[in-house]
């Protein structure tokens, strides 16, 4: 029967699985246990089942003791099984797990049954001490009862074991009901006498003890109440009555079982739990499996094994894929072979074997040495520079005086990286074994890779010149003497600013012009002052006429321009001709310009005063503006004045032996710095801020504009010759001119510091000088050759010092003497210099 | 009407082209552009006029020659560059899908180019490659001593110690090592070959740090072909001087550190190759086939011995019969260019000398440099294997040690300190020892790279070492430290004031015309009182009041200058006024280089005279003591 059983297994599950979950719910066991009955037996059962199950059960029994009652304790071992698989939670457990899949489903019932099989051993020597031993834990656990009908329990047990005792030991026969035949009353009545059985779990879970019903409400919400919960007909279920404390404690002490009680809220009960439970308890306490009965490591029951049956399991064929060749592999190897065919896919190459390395250079060598191009005609390549070679800053041991000083150190690492001038700090390690390794190395060698490969190259044509190459060729001015070299004399007498010197043709007397308002004579050579002129009015310009015939001097002062005839000067015969010259005009009617517009001109011959007259004074010129200028023609007749007036009008050109004025000019343009008279030719320099304009006095026409390109020209001479003009400005620039050349500067020199007060010519020696604000005053050798084709040599001599700086304003004028290679020169400290 | 010429058509846009625009043309990514160019050796370059070059506009681009870009179309490595990206694509494409076999193909068969073209074009010279191979040689030897990280291979490093190897065997072989510098930066070697001077700088051996702002890739590509450079240089030079090339790796002695001992150098000569013909037909395809199959496997010592006793007499007729074959007298001996008069005395400088290396000292660096001049070298156990001399040997003469203290010292050689060796190549003579045993203070290190221009600060070692080379010993025209010391006590009285004075003037230095003016005014000076009446005695005795003035004139470099001195800087200054500004601008840079110049040089005089004095007062309370 239990290899029926056995067999059987797989079969009803998969029945069960066929079936409605509901219909299998109801009673499995009862289509799983393959009874044999009578169809009239299973009619019975059929019928009964409609009323009670436990009516059924208990016919069944019946039945199986009627018909084999050689097998009871089969039967109760089956029974058991039955219990296992039967109702309850773990079973619907189980019913889960068979839903989910065959096999599984199909070994824990082989399992189950293997253990019914146990059970059934067991029961055989465990009869005579009653079911208790083979009861399963589930089966332990739905006999259990409250406190309270623990004694009906108890009874039942004792009445289980004596009916079992009753049959067993009596050896009475239990009447089934073939024996009553067709009385069913007398069966009935016989049944009564029977004991009651245990239904355990064969039968339905109502015949529990009803429990109380609360469902998942919390238990708190009834500790206000007397009651917990409802029974079946909606009356309260009171809470029994509690001892108090004192009462709970002396019962707890008395108790032996007091550890194993547990307090069951819902039902306001006392749990005494078994030893069977505490066993189970401690067993999930120490994780292990709670049934001390299950054995983890059971032997391996191979369902499905290599060995082959002698029949299968299954009746299925295998499938045919199993015998037939891979289509889809075949395809792959087609694709494969077909790639082959094409070539696509080679065996690999062999490995190279040539030698890594080889002459690369011998075809060029050969080439070479036939004298082909190496190049290829391509672009030369420009390449990298080379890396600078270290010094012995870079020495791990340098010189001391290599060292950098604290401070140097302090700014070295202060300084951004890029902009440091080493990439690294001197240092000194005494021996070589300190030195540790540089741990910029490898930034240093890739800051190399980008230079080489992101720095734009250039080729830079540096010129190695040397200082001294790119000096002019000057020859040595020892060579070019005689020149003005050293102070020799200092004139002193005037209190203000000299603003004008003025040597007289024969070169023995100075004249002085200052800010103090007087005019001085000087014996040129030992600096005696012979007389002194006061003229009360700043003094701009003094000037000896050129003509050594006649000995007079004019002085621009104010707003007059004074003729003077210095009376201890001269010899009567020299005085009779210059007086002749300068009062030959008073005879004249009129005095004024022949053209009419005399009223217009702003000038007037007046006599001098007495006093005056006395003193030398013999003609004075009044204008209406103040005269900063006066500048003689080279015959001694004519005199050109400026003034401070707008306009045409500034410039005035007198005749003096006819006391004569006229006015070239109808309109100038610009504010005029300056006039002059060419050297040998009819022209008039007028200097205006930025210009100077040449005229020719003759035709009455411009020559030509020099442009020096300066901001505000100083002063202008003329080089005796004629065809050179210099030219100083306020800003320190001075400009040479070569008339034949052009209207731009031929050399342009900057070498003062200061403005550019005067520039003049020495008449007779190549030199010229300039005089500055910064005190000092410059000679140069000025050469102007015959040859037109050679341009002038400009060679600077000497810088002379000596003048005071008095508020910002050094040297005024300077003068070269007429006959000697002398410079004079005058300051704003009221002094008068004579350098030899 | 003439038709109207297209702008941008040729001149300089037409001659320079911008990096986006040749990156269009190559259709290349940055990356491959950069790449391409490292190995080319495509430079950007500087136009004279960026507006032009660059249409017009005036944006900060970088520019190339056009016809670099032109010529790197047809270059073969684009497409070798391509079939990377394809294979890489494929690659990830098989790895995604894991199908590992197709991958694992795909790698074996990985495209694989070289740049052997790449080295005779950018060099179609030998000379050429010499000349270009500083920095071939300083980054070889760099990733040498790399530790092998994810950017650098062990391949990588293990091709690169070879190749640096190699090279300095042949350095080693034809005696080319001139010069040698210690910095602090690593170790400077020059040597020469075939007439150039070839400069490479070598780590100091610690495990190189490697950082992490620095781009691999790049240096990875240039190493690339630095490597291949040096490969056919190698085999030239090995060539040159018949030796074989490759060279024979022994790998017993390279796992144990033997360094330089682990390549078999092997010679090639007429002689060997004769033996290895007569000796069988084993040996004879070998030998006479190619050059680096070759003859190893007969190379013994025992053998050459052996030959070498053998052929002296058979040499003589060989030799006469061939005489385009140079002849040579020993194994090891043949010279660069095969004649032995080209080695000098000082190229053989440790010629006689056996030298023993102490664990402390750097043995990479000292056996290559004895090495290379001629001398024998043995080193400790723990410094590597293979040394042929043990300390106990009675053959060594000198030993190299950097310990203040040693335990048994032989009495039969001369402990030094390593610079010895580095400042005796560097003088090219054996220098005296006594500077340089073992515990003394070293002199300083210089550098033998540094060529003194006129008016240069010159060190006082240099100018020993320079009057020692000339031939005389002893005294220097040079202002003996001590002789200024002395001077410096002489007029302590007043000195104590000058370093004030001095540093004033280092703070404020005088510009050119301040100083004329400074000179001018004293002059007036003078002249005032001379017109005040005052005699020349007591005013010079006025001036001797304030004394630290007058010396700080006369010390701090710019001597009092006479009045023809005065004059003669006046004519200078006149001259250059009439200068052009352009020559003007130029004169007067020199004149300031030239100050500067002198300034430093008077720096650095006064420093050393300090260090001295600090020198000398340290070591006075030691004497004392």
């Amino acid at each position: 029967m239990p290899a029926k059983r056995k067999v059987s297994a797989p079969k009803r599950s998969a029945e069960r699985c066929d079936a409605p979950a509901d219909a299998a719910d109801e009673f499995p066991k009862s289509r799983g246990i393959d009874v044999p009955s009578d169809p009239e037996e299973s009619d019975l059962e059929d019928e009964d089942a409609v009323d009670s199950d436990f009516d059924a059960a208990l016919r069944e029994m019946a039945a199986d003791q009627g018909f084999d009652s050689d097998d009871s304790e089969t039967f109760a071992a089956e029974i058991d099984a039955d219990a296992d698989e039967g109702e309850g939670p773990e079973d619907a457990d189980d019913d889960e797990n068979e839903e989910g899949s065959d096999i599984h489903s199909s070994d824990i019932d082989g399992a189950s049954s293997d253990d019914s099989l146990d059970g059934e051993a067991d029961s055989e020597e465990a009869d005579s001490d009653g079911d208790e031993g083979e009861e399963s834990p589930l089966v332990r656990t739905a006999s259990r009862s409250t406190d309270g009908q623990q004694t009906a329990v108890g009874d039942d047990g004792g009445d289980d074991k004596l009916g079992s005792e009753l049959l067993d030991g009596e050896g009475m026969e239990r009447l089934t009901i073939e024996d009553f035949g067709r009385d069913i009353t007398a069966w009935k009545e016989y049944r009564k006498t029977l004991p009651q059985i245990d239904p355990g779990y064969a039968s339905d879970s109502s015949t529990e003890e009803p429990a109380n019903t609360i469902g998942n409400v919390p238990i708190e919400w009834y500790a206000d109440y007397p009651h917990i919960g409802y029974d079946i007909d909606g009356k309260r279920i009171m809470r029994p009555a509690t001892s108090d404390e004192l009462d709970k404690f002396l019962a707890n002490m008395d108790d032996p079982d007091v550890f194993r009680t547990a307090r069951d809220e819902t039902n306001q009960q006392d749990i005494k739990l078994s030893e069977e439970e505490i066993d189970i308890i401690r067993r999930i306490q120490g994780g292990l499996v709670p049934d001390a009965e299950f054995n983890q490591y059971e032997d391996t029951v191979e369902w499905f094994t290599s060995q082959t049956m002698k029949t299968s399991l299954s009746g299925a064929q295998p499938h045919k894929r199993g015998f037939v060749p891979s289509k889809w592999e075949h395809k792959r190897m087609m694709k494969i072979v077909r790639a082959i065919r094409q070539g696509r896919i080679t065996r690999s190459a062999p490995k190279d074997t040539a030698p890594k390395y080889y002459d690369l250079w011998a075809d060029s060598d050969r080439s070479a040495e036939a004298g082909g191009a190496t190049t290829g005609g391509r672009r030369q390549r420009l390449a990298a520079p080379k890396q600078a070679l270290p010094s012995h800053e870079e020495s791990y041991h340098p010189p001391a005086e290599y060292l950098p000083t604290e401070e140097e150190k302090r700014k070295w690492l202060a300084a951004d990286p890029d902009y440091r001038q080493r990439n690294f700090l001197p240092q000194d390690f005494g021996s070589l074994r300190t030195v540790p390794g540089y741990d910029r190395f490898v930034q240093e060698r890739f800051q190399r890779c980008l230079d080489l490969y992101l720095a734009p190259r250039m080729r830079k044509k540096t010129t190695q010149l040397d200082a001294e190459e790119l000096m002019p060729k000057l020859p040595d001015p020892r060579d070019l003497r005689p020149f003005p070299s050293t102070e020799s004399l200092v004139y002193e007498g005037h209190t203000g600013r000299v603003r004008s010197i003025s040597v007289d043709p024969t070169g023995l007397w100075l004249l002085s012009g200052s800010d103090d308002g007087t005019v001085r004579l000087w014996e040129l050579v030992t600096g005696r002052c012979a007389q002194v002129w006061n003229l009360k009015e700043t003094v701009y310009r003094v000037a000896w006429c050129p003509n050594a015939e006649v000995c007079v001097f004019a002085a621009a002062a104010g707003s007059r321009v004074v003729l003077v005839i210095p009376p201890e000067l001269c010899d009567d015969q020299k005085r009779l001709v210059s007086e002749e010259l300068v009062r030959a005009g008073f005879g004249r009617t009129g005095g004024g310009d022949d053209d009419g517009d005399d009223d217009s001109l702003p000038v007037s011959w007046d006599m001098p005063t007495s006093a005056e007259q006395a003193a030398g004074v013999q003609v004075s010129i009044s204008m209406h503006r103040t005269a900063k200028s006066v500048a003689w023609h080279r015959r001694g007749d004519y005199m050109a004045t400026l003034t401070s007036e707008e306009g045409g009008s500034a410039v005035l050109i007198h005749q003096v032996s006819k006391h004569k004025s006229q006015r070239p000019f109808r309109r100038l343009k610009g504010a005029v710095q300056h006039v002059k008279f060419h050297p040998t030719r009819p022209w008039l320099l007028v200097t205006t801020q930025r210009y100077v304009r040449i005229y020719n006095l003759m035709q009455q026409a411009l020559v030509k504009t020099l442009q020096p390109g300066v901001k505000w020209i100083s002063s202008v001479d003329v080089h005796p010759q004629g065809d050179n003009v210099i030219l100083g400005s306020y800003d320190k620039k001075l400009s040479w001119f070569d008339l034949d050349l052009s209207v731009k500067p031929y050399r342009s020199i900057r070498y003062h510091t200061q403005a550019i007060r005067q520039v003049q010519f020495s008449s007779r020696f190549p030199l010229f000088a300039t005089a500055s604000d910064d005190g000092t005053i410059q000679v140069y050798h000025g050469m102007v050759y015959e040859d037109l084709n050679q341009n002038p040599l400009i060679v600077p001599l000497k810088i002379l010092r000596g003048h005071e700086i008095r508020n910002s304003l050094g040297v005024l004028d300077c003068l070269f003497h007429p006959i000697q290679p002398w410079l004079l020169s005058s300051g704003a400290d009221g002094t008068i210099r004579l350098w030899t | 009407m003439a038709r109207l010429k297209k702008k941008y058509t040729e001149g300089a846009s037409r001659t320079y082209t911008t990096r986006n625009r040749a990156l269009k043309k190559l259709q290349l990514t940055l990356a491959d552009f950069r790449r391409l160019c490292i190995l080319k050796g495509i430079y950007p370059v500087e136009p004279h006029s960026r507006k032009r070059a660059n249409r017009g506009s005036t944006r900060l681009t970088t520019f190339y020659y056009t016809k670099d870009i032109q010529l790197l179309v047809s270059e073969p490595l684009i497409a070798k560059f391509r079939q990377h990206k394809i294979f890489l694509r494929k690659l990830q494409h098989a790895l995604g899908k894991r199908d590992y076999t197709r991958a694992q193909t795909l790698d074996e068969n990985r495209p694989e180019y070289t740049l052997n073209h790449l080295v005779i074009e950018r060099y179609p010279a030998f000379a050429d490659a010499l000349r270009d191979l500083d920095d071939a040689l300083c980054m070889v030897f760099l990733f040498a001593t790399m530790p092998t990280v994810s950017r650098v291979t062990k391949e990588k490093v293990d091709e690169c110690k070879r190749l640096s190897t190699e090279f300095m065997h042949y350095v080693i072989h034809t005696h080319a090592l001139r010069k040698v510098f210690l910095s602090i930066k690593g170790i400077y070697y020059q040597a020469e070959i075939q007439g150039q001077s070839i400069t490479w700088i070598v780590p100091y051996q610690f495990s190189q740090q490697v950082p992490t702002d620095v781009d691999f890739r790049v240096m990875a590509t240039f190493l690339q072909f630095y490597q291949t450079l040096l490969g056919f240089v190698n085999y030239r030079l090995f060539t040159a001087v018949n030796l074989t090339y490759p060279p024979r790796l022994d790998q017993a002695l390279e796992d144990n550190a033997a360094g330089l001992g682990s390549l078999r150098i092997e010679s090639r000569r007429v002689e060997d190759m004769l033996e290895a013909a007569r000796s069988g037909d084993d040996d004879g395809s070998n030998g006479a086939s190619d050059d680096e199959a070759g003859n190893a496997p007969s190379h013994d010592a025992k053998a050459v011995k052996a030959r070498m006793g053998s052929l002296e007499a058979k040499m003589q007729a060989i030799v006469a019969a061939d005489s385009a074959a140079p002849a040579y007298e020993a194994v090891g001996g043949d010279a660069s260019g095969g004649d032995e008069d080209a080695l000098q005395a000082a190229d053989l400088l440790f010629d006689k000398q056996v030298v023993y290396l102490s664990r402390e000292v750097p043995r990479y660096s000292l056996e290559f440099a004895i090495r290379a001049l001629g001398g024998r070298v043995g080193w400790d156990r723990s410094s590597g294997g293979g040394s042929p001399y043990t300390e106990n040997d009675q053959a060594i003469t000198v030993q190299i040690a950097d310990r203040p203290v040693q335990g048994h010292q032989f009495l039969s050689r001369t402990y030094v300190q390593p610079q010895w060796v580095y400042d005796s190549i560097n003088a090219r003579r054996l220098l005296d020892t006594t500077d340089y045993l073992v515990g003394q203070q070293l002199p300083p290190h210089l550098s033998p790279f540094v060529e003194y221009a006129e008016g240069d600060y010159v060190p006082e070692e240099a100018s020993r070492i320079a009057a020692a080379a000339a031939g005389f010993e002893g005294e220097v025209t040079n202002l003996k430290p001590e002789d200024r010391d002395q001077h410096n006590s002489e007029d302590e009285a007043v000195a104590d004031d000058v370093d004030g004075e001095s540093a004033d003037e280092d703070e404020a230095p005088e510009e050119d015309e301040e100083a004329a003016a400074g000179v001018e005014k004293q002059y007036q000076k003078q002249l005032l009182a001379e017109r005040a009446g005052v005699t020349f005695s007591e005013y010079q005795q006025k001036q001797d009041d304030k004394p630290a003035a007058a010396i700080s004139k006369t010390r701090g470099g710019m001597p009092k200058r006479t009045k023809a001195q005065l004059e003669e800087e006046d004519r200078e200054r006149i001259a250059i006024s009439m200068l052009s500004k352009k020559k003007r601008k130029v004169v007067n840079r020199a004149r300031a280089d030239t100050y500067k110049r002198s300034k430093d040089l008077n720096t650095m005089k006064t420093r050393k005279a300090e260090a001295t004095k600090a020198a000398a007062s340290a070591a006075k309370p030691g004497a004392r003591k």
